[in-house]
């Protein structure tokens, strides 16, 4: 008979690399099951054109928790993170806002654009670090369950009322408000000028089927603000080697810990035995048991493709159809023979150090998202531009560039579909709108990959290719995630357990969902 | 000097209950009322001779049996006519589709557009009605104190909890789960009809500058529907002899309690003595002490203007200032002098007749919402009309008809400049070309068609920034942070000082339970 291992975890992605680390650390028997050639998932790096490194998807960390750089000692295994300081915003009339790390000079920018707003920025950002705070906590917890509270969930309401009562009145009212106002509502009531609001609010939207207007959109504004990268808080960063680097660094931590990698193992269903999980069956047949099995796919994946139908109650499988996951991103990355030059502030410069965010002003915005809304991509997309050769120079080869475009919106759900025209169209539109700031970049292009959000589905199995595995929508937060009565990364299926990103705290390179999971694993007595 | 217990500021519905309520725990209470006449928004008005409309509020969706109950208010000559088919959607092409207040008959017409949406509407109407009863159970309680709660807010959280218990466990995360979804999505769950979900989803956005594929647009719908029966869906309740009936059968009930009501009495400011408010001033100078006053105006007038910032902490003021409700509806009332032929209306329908939707789908809907996010008049608006002559022939000649078309969406802050003759007889002209599209020959019955926009019912009602409603009815608008997290309980700063008005919890659309709450948190401080 062939090995049976402790727990398999299906798909190398980061979530799934980091509880194969901690189940390792505990001793146990794992083994990842990634379909592609390497792990990491969306947390990838790939040399599609000699000398250029594309992080092909993911391109930026924040939110990666600090408990788990630690247990695992990612350093050690080549994780570096190096910071992203600045944020430059393009404005079609030939002026620009750029902020960056000297406190004095970013006053001094925003109050060239609006002496009001520089007074409360600073107020502002306490404010939001103040809330970053207040929702950490709950952000490494299990959500628990307040229909049918056991006795550990009223532990963890018990914890959390508590946690709620040290904030206080305002501070708790403040963050009842960011979870569900508009991004655009909640700037209003503090700034005025359209490209700062616009540029803030543009992290509310990334990653969502939202706009600026839409309510909850506040909410994700905070998510991106709870980064922590070497205890300097809300601070965006860039990991050496690409995002890649991540997921190579914790793959690393769990081989030393003995868990076990295998790639080019796509898992095509899991096997059970009187409504338990027993193994896995691959693609090419082969069959591998463990005591538990944990998915780190998206929860339509893992419940729509990998279970049997029968498998789950009705009402459960009804409740992950409803589970939005709605694609609204795309990704375009290009290789350049020279830096681009921005009209708007010629010449090489901080400001290409960091983000370039093409965000002018909040109806910019919000018509980007009209149009997606109605199944086209935007004509003016939103973008979020990274010059990762930069930064790390290893990513191109010398004096030539890489340069990340994440923009928004792609609908997943396209008006006549993503075909290669389509793509076509939306890539064009995508460098034409970055010409209109720096018209230098067209003749400089060597390579272009263009992803929609369809392109993302097929090569990293992401439902719809949504980075966040499931809307960060009200409904569909903390013991709501993925689907109520399920926060807890148990599965109606004994012995099975979800691990992804869709599960709480939810996406982005954080880790959270993995960790947690793996210890649920633990505590059940694996 | 004169002086009084309690000086209630307007004579709107919620300020009438408010008097009524305190007037009958024996104190002394004193209503003043700016315009002629009681009922605020709750009004009558001949618009053309021989034509009564009501103005600006044209249907009831709930009046909570607690309050006719206690207040009497049939005795105090209250009929309400509940439309036996609450709602009828329209189409271009001359279809229609009504939904009953009988479950049963909406299947049956359901079925002619969608087998499977037929299917569905029983489980549905159960399930609205079972979110919804617990929502009317909460407008019942005043919303508590979070997160540090009182030894009373804690009893209503008890109380809240219970009836969330009462749900069962799946019923009560349903709950959590569709208060906050957007009405789209809640719909598109349940139907595949686009004129079914169009009219329905009109209901979750109606007086608030949202689109229905907002979060939060399901509660909107959930909000109106808290007042109806099983298989009803967002109930329409007509006032015999038109709206304003509503309001002097609550100022007869306040004053059979011994309340005294003055009219054409403008209060131009509220006296503050050390924290603690002393009495109001009246336009015309002269002062009016109490310990105790309630406004039923919005937050904003009130405390910025009749109390003026200065008392106030700057950090309140701000919020304050940031409570959003911008007016975005618009009526447009029409002399009829017949009845245009409605296609498609099953026999004993038009008698039946509540509301008339114009809303043939989600998107439509959305639509109608980006011309609003970018201050501009819809292109193609969401209308919604009520013909009340129907049921009630007093209100126009014999043979003819008012009906009165509310249209959203219709921004108050237009960002080509401020509300004219001219934009308003545009909006007319396509509101009425709209209704002809659906309902031919109707434009050759109009008499005479007066328009009302937002910042017409500024000037006539003094709705804030033209909004009847004070206050939208977002998620973070709503329970403990109406009108502001952390100051729901219907008292302000200014010791002795109370709002009673729709901008507080429950809200607009609830008749006078603002009112009520407001009246039981006077009583239980103690002076």
């Amino acid at each position: 008979m062939a090995k049976r291992y402790d727990a398999i975890i299906v798909g190398g992605g980061h979530n799934g690399l980091v509880a194969a680390a901690y189940l390792a650390r505990a001793g146990r028997e794992v083994l990842v099951l990634e379909q592609r050639h390497l792990v990491g998932g969306a947390t990838v790096t790939e040399e599609l054109y000699p000398g250029f490194k594309y992080s092909v998807f993911s391109y930026v960390v924040s939110l990666l928790r600090p408990e788990i750089m630690r247990d695992l000692s990612l350093a050690r295994h080549g994780l570096e993170i190096l910071p992203l300081e600045s944020t430059f915003t393009p404005l079609p009339g030939g002026d620009y806002l750029l902020r960056g790390p000297d406190h004095a000079q970013t006053h001094r920018e925003i109050y060239r654009h609006s002496p009001r707003d520089a007074d409360v920025y600073d107020e502002y950002g306490r404010l939001m670090a103040q809330m970053a705070m207040a929702v950490r906590p709950i952000l490494g917890m299990v959500p628990p369950d307040p229909a049918a509270p056991g006795w550990r969930d009223l532990q963890s309401l018990a914890q959390l009322g508590s946690h709620v009562r040290a904030l206080g009145g305002e501070r708790f009212h403040a963050l009842a408000k960011l979870m569900t106002m508009s991004a655009a509502d909640f700037l209003d009531e503090w700034f005025e000028c359209e490209p700062l609001k616009a540029t803030m609010s543009a992290s509310g939207i990334i990653g969502t089927f939202l706009g600026p207007r839409s309510p909850g959109s506040a909410y994700v504004l905070l998510h991106h603000y709870m980064g922590e990268i070497d205890g300097a808080f809300r601070a965006w960063g860039f990991a050496r080697g690409g995002t890649g680097a991540i997921s190579s660094a914790i793959a690393s931590a769990a081989r030393s810990f003995g868990a076990e990698i295998r790639t080019n193992a796509a898992v095509q269903q899991v096997i059970t035995k009187n409504g338990r999980a027993m193994g896995v069956v691959l693609a090419d047949g082969e069959e591998i048991y463990a005591r538990v099995v944990a998915s780190s796919l998206d929860p339509k994946r893992t419940f729509l493709k990998l279970c049997a139908p029968a498998d789950l109650p009705t009402e459960f499988r009804e409740a992950i159809e409803r589970f939005k996951i709605r694609g609204s991103s795309g990704k375009v990355n290009l290789s350049l023979a020279a830096l681009p030059n921005f009209t708007s502030l010629p010449g090489m410069g901080m400001h290409l150090r960091g983000s370039i965010s093409i965000s002018p002003s909040m109806d910019y915005l919000e018509q980007a998202f009209d149009d997606a809304k109605y199944g086209e991509f935007s004509r003016h997309p939103y973008m979020d531009v990274l010059i990762p050769s930069l930064i790390d120079p290893g990513m191109a080869p010398p004096g030539q560039h890489v340069m990340s475009c994440f923009v928004q919106y792609a609908p997943y759900n396209l008006k006549g579909g993503w075909t290669d025209a389509q793509r076509t169209a939306f890539g064009d539109t995508v460098v034409n709108t970055l010409c209109e700031y720096a018209p230098n970049l067209r003749e400089n292009i060597l390579h272009r990959q263009v992803l929609s959000p369809a392109d993302i589905e097929s090569v990293t199995g992401l439902t719809e290719g949504n980075i966040f595995q499931g809307e960060l929508a009200l409904n569909q937060l903390f013991f709501l995630r993925p689907v109520p009565g399920w926060a807890q990364y148990r599965t109606p299926v004994r012995a099975l357990y979800q691990c992804g990103s869709g599960t709480h705290p939810g996406g982005g390179i954080c880790g959270a969902p993995g960790r947690l999971a793996a210890m649920e694993m633990l505590r059940d007595g694996l | 000097m004169r002086s009084s217990d309690c000086i209630i500021i307007g004579a709107g519905a919620n300020s009438l209950v408010a008097a009524a309520v305190l007037a009958r725990a024996g104190r002394k209470v004193l209503v003043l009322e700016r315009l002629d006449r009681v009922g605020g928004t709750h009004a009558s008005a001949e618009l053309h001779p021989g034509y009564r409309f009501d103005t600006a509020m044209t249907s009831l969706g709930w009046l909570p049996p607690l309050l006719s109950r206690q207040l009497r208010l049939s005795r105090h000559g209250l009929n309400v006519h509940w439309a036996g088919m609450p709602l009828l959607a329209l189409e271009r092409d001359g279809h229609s589709l009504p939904l009953w207040r009988d479950e049963r008959r909406t299947v049956r017409s359901l079925r002619m557009l969608s087998v499977r949406d037929a299917e569905r509407w029983p489980a549905f109407c159960a399930r609205a009605a079972r979110l919804a009863g617990f929502l009317r159970s909460a407008y019942m309680l005043p919303a508590p104190q979070v997160p540090n709660p009182g030894l009373g807010d804690a009893w209503t959280l008890v109380q809240l909890g219970l009836k969330a218990r009462g749900l069962g466990r799946m019923e009560m995360l349903e709950l959590l789960r569709v208060l906050p979804l957007s009405v789209s999505e809640w719909l598109d769950e349940w139907f595949e009809s686009d004129l079914l979900k169009g009219a329905l989803g009109a209901g979750g956005v109606q007086n608030i500058n949202l689109g229905p594929q907002a979060a939060g647009t399901a509660l909107g719908l959930l909000h109106h529907h808290v007042g109806a029966a099983l298989g009803d869906i967002r109930p329409v309740g007509f006032v015999r002899g038109g709206m304003a009936r509503l309001g002097e059968a609550l100022a007869a009930a306040a004053q059979a309690a011994g309340a005294t009501i003055e009219l054409n009495s403008a209060v131009a400011s509220v006296l503050v003595r050390s924290g603690q408010a002393a009495g109001v001033v009246l336009a015309n100078g002269s002062e009016i002490k109490a310990a105790t006053v309630v406004s039923g105006l919005d937050p904003k007038q009130t405390l910025l203007e009749l109390v003026g910032g200065d008392w106030l902490e700057p950090g309140f003021v701000r919020r304050v200032n940031n409570i959003r409700g911008e007016g975005i509806a618009a009526r447009v009332h029409l002399a009829l002098d017949g009845l245009p032929v409605f296609p498609d209306v099953p026999s004993g329908g038009m008698d039946a007749l509540g509301r008339i939707s114009i809303s043939p789908s989600l998107e439509y809907v959305e639509r109608a919402h980006d011309c609003a996010k970018y201050g501009r008049v819809s292109n193609a608006p969401v209308l919604e009309a009520v013909i009340p002559s129907l049921s009630d022939a007093s209100l126009a000649p014999a043979g003819c008809h008012v009906m009165s078309v509310a249209v959203q969406y219709t921004p108050w802050h237009l960002r080509a400049g401020a509300w004219n003759a001219e934009r308003s007889t545009a909006l007319r002209d396509n509101v009425v070309a709209l209704l002809d599209a659906h309902i031919p020959g109707l434009r050759a019955r109009i008499q005479a068609a007066v328009v009302h926009t937002p910042a017409d019912f500024e000037r006539e009602f003094g709705a804030p920034r033209g909004n009847l409603y004070h206050a939208d009815l977002t998620l973070d608008q709503i329970l403990f942070m109406r009108p502001i997290a952390g100051w729901a309980q219907y008292r302000t700063p200014v010791r002795g000082l109370y709002m009673c008005g729709p901008a507080n919890h429950p809200g607009a659309g609830i008749t006078g339970v603002a009112g009520y709450h407001a009246a039981r948190a006077v009583l239980h401080t103690k002076p």
